[in-house]
């Protein structure tokens, strides 16, 4: 008896030693992250350096990204790469289990929506070291995109593309029946340009369901507010919550907004967008909210002979919603052995004309000045609409975008999305969502 | 009454036909998606057959990612399937016999304990596994996707073939002990060659599951010149971006090929020479 | 010398050592691979866990939180019995009906044994769920074959809540290859001339089936129910890759609530706490089953 009982304890001491083996090994990897003992971790490596490199995407960008690994190691001879790349989803998972062991990879595709969680929780080293030392060169990147990449004071990442809320929308169909859109309409023009459009052509509208966490944030921009604020929602009341629930409200009881049920037929990829797809106008959308890198994908899944436009999100205050975001950042993390080479590395990524003139923007325009301009002359007509779109509708009439999204992000963006759902089928009125979502969005930022 | 029978042959075919044809009716809308140009895939979703068969699916998905083709990924996946269910038949056979037909102390509490070690989600136990293998130094190689099946771990197997010898007479046992045979020669001469339709049926589903498994790639396995195909396809999509449906089609009909060629090899051993002699009696 | 080898010889073909030794692949990889990793995950459902940062110990907490203020539990609670206790019979006797069919052997079997056995083997992968999606769409095939009988074709079959479970139910069921072949394998040791001697005494099929074959395929059935049942509870990719939940989560599977919970929301040590409740509901669902075995599956007589 005494003996299976000893055994057991050494079992449970192990089992407990091994799941906190974890925080031990934080403390030593974030030593080794200050840029004075890097030389040591890379001499200790051999001559010859690894770097993982890891991202999500499609057949093209996999392709690209990994033909611009091969032009460093090719140009930098003794660094050596591993292209790691799987889905968005799995991405996540993936990445997050690899950092519950420390092993993360040394260079690392994030996301605004996760940078926060990754930083806070000490798995991005600081780039401003390096941008101090001039390891890194960021003068041609605009001060504020840089400035979004910062957390705490510090720059854990650096964007590869810039992006913004984009509007896209069916301009054949809409230009057959002359109706015309603008940019920067305000609520009220948008819902009635949906009755319009519904009246009209018979296509409904699309108002971001299923992705509404964008959104909401936009239209709290436009009235001066933040969804997140530290520890609590950055509202004061379910009031101020409620004009987002309305337009589903509105829409599904005079009927221009689409039934909610097409999507549980769909999978989540722009091919089958009710912009693109759908049998009949009942099943599509005239419209998507999306963002400006997306035109390109939406436009080759579109059928033959539909021209998509691209146009601002509707907000009352154009300027106060309208943000530019970073796209696709790169970070270097504290598991990696030779921070300074991956450094130099992300240096090539952001800087080199050779580089981009394979990534050819594909994940959004290169934050680079000089690199855009580069790059330009081979771009497609739709890219150049992009470029276009952010520099001369976006930029000069926007605001600074929210600060990172927090940790308990995630559930809120799907209470939002259930209760857009509950609301689409009838269960719930606009009034009752907000109050939910204020009631239990609060409970979840304290930290329940 | 020759009439009669052939009559009733006929309507058992036609029927197992129809019938057969609504099971793999979806399956011919995925090979069928795959021979259709890719942008049509969905418009024309409700007709079956394409209006002009192209193979580019099939050209632009071999060709893979980076500079990994896809006979990589197939040839990564037929390593690990194959010599992982070699471990699993043999070990879970030799752990079944000991179940069903030894006992020892201890005997109860290891069956519940590998009942119970199937009933917990595989999900759960995705970070644990991970710090263990990675203790193990096994992370970013094929270790984690072989060894553990060297070890009888699913305890499905242990089970399924643990019923099947039960199904074989003890006399049996009995008669070998008596003509001098050990736990282990009437192991090896008596019950594993009657049980070999039960180790076919678990070669099948064994080879089936690991080409399958997903998660434990994505976990293990860094490069993505080891990637299997499981974790390849699903590379085709991307939500935020443009998805090649028409390879992913292509390449997913290709994946199904080899569990079938098995298959049909395999089955046969479930078909011929019904039972040698009456066993059971 | 030799002696001692004898010795060695008989204590290695004692019952008890033999049984161990048949067996030690089992006890090697169960202390190797599966209990450090169970005992982890116990450990962390007791814990605030979020991946990222270590553990951190709470107690009960989580626990205390799933059974008084989670309605989501409840919910997928619901669902995944709602699934289990469907798709599992049906599953069952459909593989079974199956089995029997294509026992016969005639020049085509093994290629309807392909046909058969084929859904099964395209698994859980990305295609399955889209194509699975058109099956069922508005404009699907399901409503077209409707529409010809007449029946209203405007269905949508996955945005409806209360239909959205059958069209994962109809999933596994369609995918029931695995018990078929189980159900093959075992038919196949039934001695033929069991058969041959009722047909002496002049029964019919009807009734060599019920006198012969169900009772000497209670064994496998046993088996076949106590694997799906488990599998039917812990069922995953039907939910995660068709619907994830939706509508309303009326498909929301327990173990994809898990899932959610912990690489979604990264409450990773209340996925934790959700797993194990689910090992104890099957754990005992388990041992129900096995406390019925006595009453109606065929013994050996051992």
């Amino acid at each position: 008896m005494k003996r299976k009982l000893a055994l057991l304890l050494a079992l449970v001491l192990t089992v407990m030693s091994l799941a906190a083996c974890g925080s031990s090994k934080t403390e030593s990897a974030s030593d080794a992250t200050a840029p004075t003992e890097t030389q040591g971790a890379a001499g200790g490596n051999g001559d010859s350096k690894h770097l993982i490199v890891a991202w999500w995407g499609n057949q093209t960008r996999n392709e690209r990204t990994q033909a611009v690994l091969d032009l460093y190691s090719q140009q930098n001879p003794g660094i050596t790469f591993d292209g790691q790349f799987v889905e968005w989803n799995d991405y996540w998972n993936k990445l997050a289990t690899a950092s519950a062991g420390h092993s993360l990879p040394d260079v690392v595709q994030m996301d605004y929506r996760y940078l926060e969680q990754y930083v806070s929780n000490g798995l991005l080293i600081d780039l401003k070291p390096y941008i101090e030392n001039g390891t890194l060169d960021v003068s041609g990147i605009d001060e504020s995109i840089l400035e979004s990449g910062s957390v705490d004071g510090g720059i854990y990442a650096i964007s590869l593309g810039v992006n913004a809320p984009a509007l896209l929308y069916n301009k054949t169909l809409l230009d057959e029946h002359g109706i015309e859109i603008k940019d920067n309409m305000t609520m009220d023009e948008f819902i009635d340009k949906c009755r319009e459009i519904y009246e009209k052509t018979g296509y409904k509208t699309n108002v971001a369901y299923g992705n509404g966490d964008n959104f909401i944030e936009y239209m709290l921009r436009s009235s001066g507010k933040i969804l997140f604020e530290e520890g609590k929602l950055g509202v004061d009341s379910a009031e101020e919550l409620k004009p987002f629930f309305d337009i589903y409200e509105i829409g599904m009881k005079e009927g221009w907004h689409v039934d909610p049920g097409i999507f549980v037929e769909r999978n989540i990829s722009v091919e089958q967008e009710p912009i693109v797809y759908g049998s009949s106008p009942e099943t599509m959308s005239w419209c998507a909210f999306y963002w400006s890198n997306q035109l390109t994908a939406v436009q080759n899944a579109a059928p033959e002979g539909m021209e998509i436009g691209i146009t601002t999100w509707p907000a009352d205050n154009p300027k106060a919603a309208n943000y530019l975001r970073p796209s696709q950042f790169f970070s270097v993390t504290v598991d990696s052995k030779n921070p300074e080479e991956a450094v130099k590395f992300l240096n090539f990524f952001i800087n080199s004309v050779e580089a981009n003139n394979i990534l050819l923007g594909e994940r959004g325009v290169p934050p680079v000045a000089s690199v855009a301009e580069a790059i330009t002359p081979q771009l497609s007509d739709q890219e150049k609409l992009v470029i276009d779109y952010i520099n001369n509708v976006v930029t000069p009439n926007s605001s600074p975008i929210n600060p990172p999204a927090p940790d308990s992000a995630v559930e809120i963006f799907d209470l939002i999305d259930k209760l857009e759902e509950r609301l689409c089928y009838g269960e719930i009125t606009a009034a009752e969502a907000a109050q939910e979502l204020f009631e239990q969005g609060s409970k979840i930022m304290a930290g329940n | 009454m020759t009439e009669s029978k052939k009559f009733s042959r006929i309507i058992y075919h036609i029927l197992v036909c129809g019938f057969g044809f609504v099971m793999v009716y979806p399956l011919l809308w995925m090979v069928m998606s795959s021979f259709k140009e890719t942008n049509t895939i969905f418009t024309t979703a409700g007709q079956l057959i394409p209006e002009k068969f192209v193979l580019d699916n099939y050209i632009t998905g071999w060709k893979g990612f980076g500079k990994v083709g896809f006979g990589t990924f197939f040839k990564n996946s037929f390593f690990i399937s194959v010599v992982a269910t070699i471990g699993t038949v043999l070990s879970s056979s030799l752990v079944a016999y000991g179940f069903a037909r030894t006992k020892f102390p201890g005997r109860r509490i290891l069956f519940v304990a590998m009942l119970l070690s199937m009933m917990l989600p595989a999900q759960v136990l995705m970070i644990p596994q991970y710090l263990w293998y990675q203790k193990l130094g096994w992370v970013g190689t094929y270790l984690p996707l072989i060894v553990p099946y060297y070890f009888a771990t699913q305890g499905f197997f242990v089970y399924l073939i643990m019923n099947f010898i039960d199904g074989i007479p003890r006399e049996l046992d009995e008669a070998a002990k008596i003509d001098g045979c050990s736990f282990y020669g009437t192991f090896g001469r008596i019950i594993f060659p009657l049980i070999v339709p039960a180790l076919i049926t678990s070669s099948i589903f064994s080879f089936m599951w690991r080409w399958d498994d997903f998660l434990s790639a994505l976990l293990y396995v860094n490069e993505s010149i080891k990637y299997p195909v499981s974790l390849a396809l699903k590379l085709f999509c991307d939500p935020g971006s443009s998805s090649d449906y028409g390879a992913m089609f292509a390449m997913a009909t290709l994946s199904v090929l080899p569990a079938i060629v098995i298959f049909i090899c395999l089955q046969r051993y479930l078909v011929e020479g019904i039972s040698t002699s009456g066993l059971k009696g | 010398m030799k002696s001692k080898s004898l010795s060695l010889k008989q204590i290695l073909n004692e019952e008890s050592v033999a049984g161990a030794i048949f067996t030690l692949p089992f006890i090697i990889g169960f202390l190797l691979f599966m209990i450090v990793p169970m005992l982890i995950s116990l450990y962390y459902s007791f814990c605030d866990y979020n991946i990222l940062s270590p553990p951190v110990w709470a107690g009960f907490k989580n626990y205390i939180k799933m059974f008084t203020e989670d309605s989501t539990f409840l919910k997928s609670i619901g669902v995944t019995f709602y699934f289990a206790f469907v798709s599992v019979p049906l599953r069952l006797i459909f593989a079974l009906i199956v089995a029997m069919i294509l026992f016969r052997t005639t020049k085509m079997t093994g290629f309807y044994r392909a046909a058969y056995y084929l859904p099964s083997i395209i698994g859980g992968s990305v295609a399955v769920s889209i194509l699975w999606k058109r099956m069922f769409a508005i404009d699907g095939v399901f409503n077209k074959l409707l529409g010809y009988i007449g029946l209203n074709k405007d269905f949508s079959w996955l945005g409806n809540k209360d239909t959205a479970i059958w069209v994962l139910i109809v999933l596994a069921v369609w995918q029931f290859g695995s018990s078929m072949l189980i159900f093959l394998a075992s038919l196949k040791q039934i001695p033929t001339t069991l058969y041959e001697a009722a047909e002496v005494d002049g029964a019919n099929k009807w009734s060599q089936f019920w006198k012969i074959t169900l009772p000497l395929l209670t064994p496998t059935i046993f088996f076949n129910l106590v694997m799906q049942m488990i599998n039917g509870f812990l069922a995953f990719t039907q939910s995660y890759i068709i619907t994830q939940g939706k509508p309303m989560n009326s498909t929301l599977f327990y173990t994809v609530y898990m899932y959610q919970q912990s690489f979604e929301f990264y409450n990773t040590g209340y996925g934790a706490a959700l797993a194990w409740v689910m090992l104890a509901i099957i754990a005992l669902i388990t041992f129900v089953l096995f406390a019925t075995k006595k009453f109606w599956v065929y013994d050996e007589g051992v």
